[in-house]
């Protein structure tokens, strides 16, 4: 049986690690754009009739906004029509990107349940206190006006230079209308990451609509709502639970509306979901940071990481810390290993002889080894334990580089991108090398040749795989294997100088 | 059922690809013989649990050696009949059983 068997087992391994591999390349490699909704100017048939937003005809930017990270342009219609991230990190193919798309509604949009008001509204110009701002380190505020005879709306919008506004809206007489956080940013879109509107409730749950599944809904006691692509969002809050209505598009994606017939005090934020920029905003909104499936855990992840960059001021060296980390926490164990290591060696003629006995029945060795071991209480095998808490740890690093802006062009030493796949392949071949090394230092038993050949080839299927993976995931399995090896060696230099004591004294 | 089925698909498949990972576990049968053992034999969140404690215990605290899955089961005699034998159920106690893989099952 053995050897079919293993040639069996290894040629499913690569065919498994091949198919993520292409998977891998097809998704994250060549990402999806949705450039082609920009050409969508058509007014919007919603599926929701109380809610329609008429075609403009000559809409004008009325006001222009430049802070020190984003410049940001005012409507005609007193809506965000542009909101540009002035930042050499958001530089794409030399242009700087624009975080608001063609698509509606815009941020700040209002529309009127009453349809002749609706009409109307997209049909007046507002009047702004303002034509520019330049905003430095004190917020500013404009004040838009429209007067749709009426009723008259006032919209008192105070820009903060991180991203942040409050929104004050004032009627001058109560009507049903919906005012709206923008469409998500199309800047970041794939296939691989989630893409949508997210809905805080009060109660502390999560509402999360991916682009093509909405459903037309009303949302009560909502308190945030949000729209984001992979890095960026857009988004409105409340400390004061609100009204959320989910309407969707022609391709299904969500739009996110905040109805009422009152006075209304909002907080909204534009730009990169940046973790620290949102808790000073507010705690809660750190919730618009989604890192798909596990983010419990990818977000705890990160705020450890994020500890670690802080020390040390650069992610390469965070996630090489991360990694002494949780070695550290591990020490425990694997100085237990180490100490039954010792007594191992005295139990070698013992080993030789049940070895001897059962070669040709790798069970029947594996389960005398096993009692040899309980007996002496020495065994050198690590666990599954310790190997299998490195999985989450492992997908979580890979999670934040997947959706950490943060973690977007962090540099550490050659690699420019540690969140993409190092163009040089040093990184992975040193993963190959050290996995080699550390093999070679690993006492193995093999009972199987073809087992022991397996083993052998490993180094070289990983590191093919491996190739592709974003560079900071590559740089934490070298750093384990590194320490992997340094542990080992120190282990058998251990038992060496043992030994040499127990022949002096013989 | 389809919940145990499905536990014992994705044991199987892990066990193809586990010669990756080198040997590690300090027990015998290995904590995926187990729990692939524990899912034929136990209903699924029993099984779930002890697997579950094995893999925890599988680490440098505990001694690790020669662990059987102990499964607790009514059995009814069956006379007659000839079957397959794919597990020898080793009685210790009023119903508990040692469960040990046969040779050929």
């Amino acid at each position: 049986m053995g050897n079919n068997d293993n040639l069996r087992r290894i040629i499913v391994a690569t065919v498994i690690s091949f198919v993520f591999f292409f998977a891998y390349d097809y998704f994250v490699l060549a990402p999806q754009t949705t450039n082609k909704e920009l050409n969508n100017s058509k007014p919007v048939a919603n599926t929701s009739k109380k809610i329609e937003a008429k075609k403009s005809i000559d809409v004008k930017t009325v006001t222009k906004i430049e802070a020190k990270n984003y410049e940001m342009k005012i409507d005609s219609l007193g809506r965000i029509s542009s909101f540009i991230l002035k930042q050499n990190k958001f530089n794409e193919n030399g242009k700087h990107l624009e975080l608001i798309p063609q698509k509606l509604p815009k941020p700040l949009e209002i529309r009127f349940k009453n349809e002749n008001l609706n009409k109307k509204a997209f049909l007046t110009d507002v009047r702004v206190d303002k034509n520019y701002i330049k905003l430095d380190n004190k917020p500013q505020t404009l004040t838009i006006t429209q007067d749709l005879g009426e009723v008259i709306v006032k919209k008192i919008v105070t820009f903060y230079p991180n991203g942040r506004y409050d929104l004050k809206i004032e009627l001058s007489k109560s009507e049903i209308y919906f005012i709206s956080p923008g469409y998500r940013p199309a800047v970041a879109i794939d296939q691989l990451t989630i893409h949508g509107a997210l809905i805080k409730k009060s109660d502390g749950t999560l509402e999360i609509i991916e682009d093509g599944d909405a459903e037309p809904e009303t949302i009560k006691s909502a308190i945030i709502t949000a729209g984001f692509d992979r890095y960026y969002t857009t988004l409105l809050f409340s400390k004061k639970p609100f009204n959320a209505v989910v309407v969707p598009d022609n391709e299904k994606n969500p739009t996110l509306f905040i109805k009422s017939d009152e006075n209304l005090n909002l907080t909204g934020y534009i730009g990169p979901k940046y973790v620290d920029t949102l808790k000073s905003i507010d705690p809660e909104l750190v919730d618009v940071v989604q890192y798909g499936i596990g983010t419990f855990f990818a977000r705890n992840l990160f705020f450890v990481l994020d500890w670690l960059y802080k020390i040390s001021g650069n992610w390469g060296v965070a996630i090489i810390l991360l990694v002494i980390l949780v070695r550290l926490v591990l020490f425990p164990l694997t100085f237990k290993g180490m100490v039954s290591m010792y007594k191992l060696k005295e139990l070698a003629p013992k080993m030789k002889e049940i070895q001897e006995r059962y070669k040709k029945d790798p069970q029947k060795l594996q389960m005398h080894m096993m009692k040899l071991y309980k007996e002496h209480g020495a065994n050198p095998l690590g666990g599954c334990l310790p190997l299998l808490l490195q999985i989450p740890i492992f997908y979580g690093i890979y999670k934040l580089l997947l959706y950490s802006i943060e973690l977007k062009g962090a540099e550490f030493l050659w690699i420019k991108d540690l969140s993409e796949m190092d163009p040089y392949f040093i990184l992975p071949v040193l993963m190959g090398i050290t996995m080699y090394i550390h093999q070679k230092l690993t006492p193995t038993n093999f009972q199987d040749p073809m087992q022991e050949k397996i083993f052998k080839f490993l180094p070289v299927i990983f590191t093919i795989m491996m190739a592709t993976f974003p560079a900071g995931l590559v740089l934490y399995w070298t750093t384990n294997n590194i320490l992997s090896i340094l542990q080992q060696w120190i282990i058998n230099k251990l038992m060496e100088s043992k030994k040499a004591l127990m022949k002096a004294k013989k | 059922m389809t919940l145990k089925k499905l536990a014992i698909k994705f044991i199987t498949l892990y066990k193809y690809i586990s010669p990756v990972f080198g040997s590690k576990c300090r027990y015998y049968p290995t904590c995926s013989t187990y729990a692939l053992w524990e899912f034929e034999n136990d209903n699924f969140f029993k099984a779930f649990i002890k697997v579950l404690l094995r893999i925890l215990r599988c680490n440098q605290l505990f001694k690790g050696g020669i662990d059987y899955p102990v499964i607790k089961k009514n059995i009814n005699a069956v006379y007659g009949v000839k079957k397959r034998v794919n597990y020898w159920l080793v009685p210790i106690t009023d119903n508990k059983f040692i469960v040990i893989k046969a040779e050929n099952g």
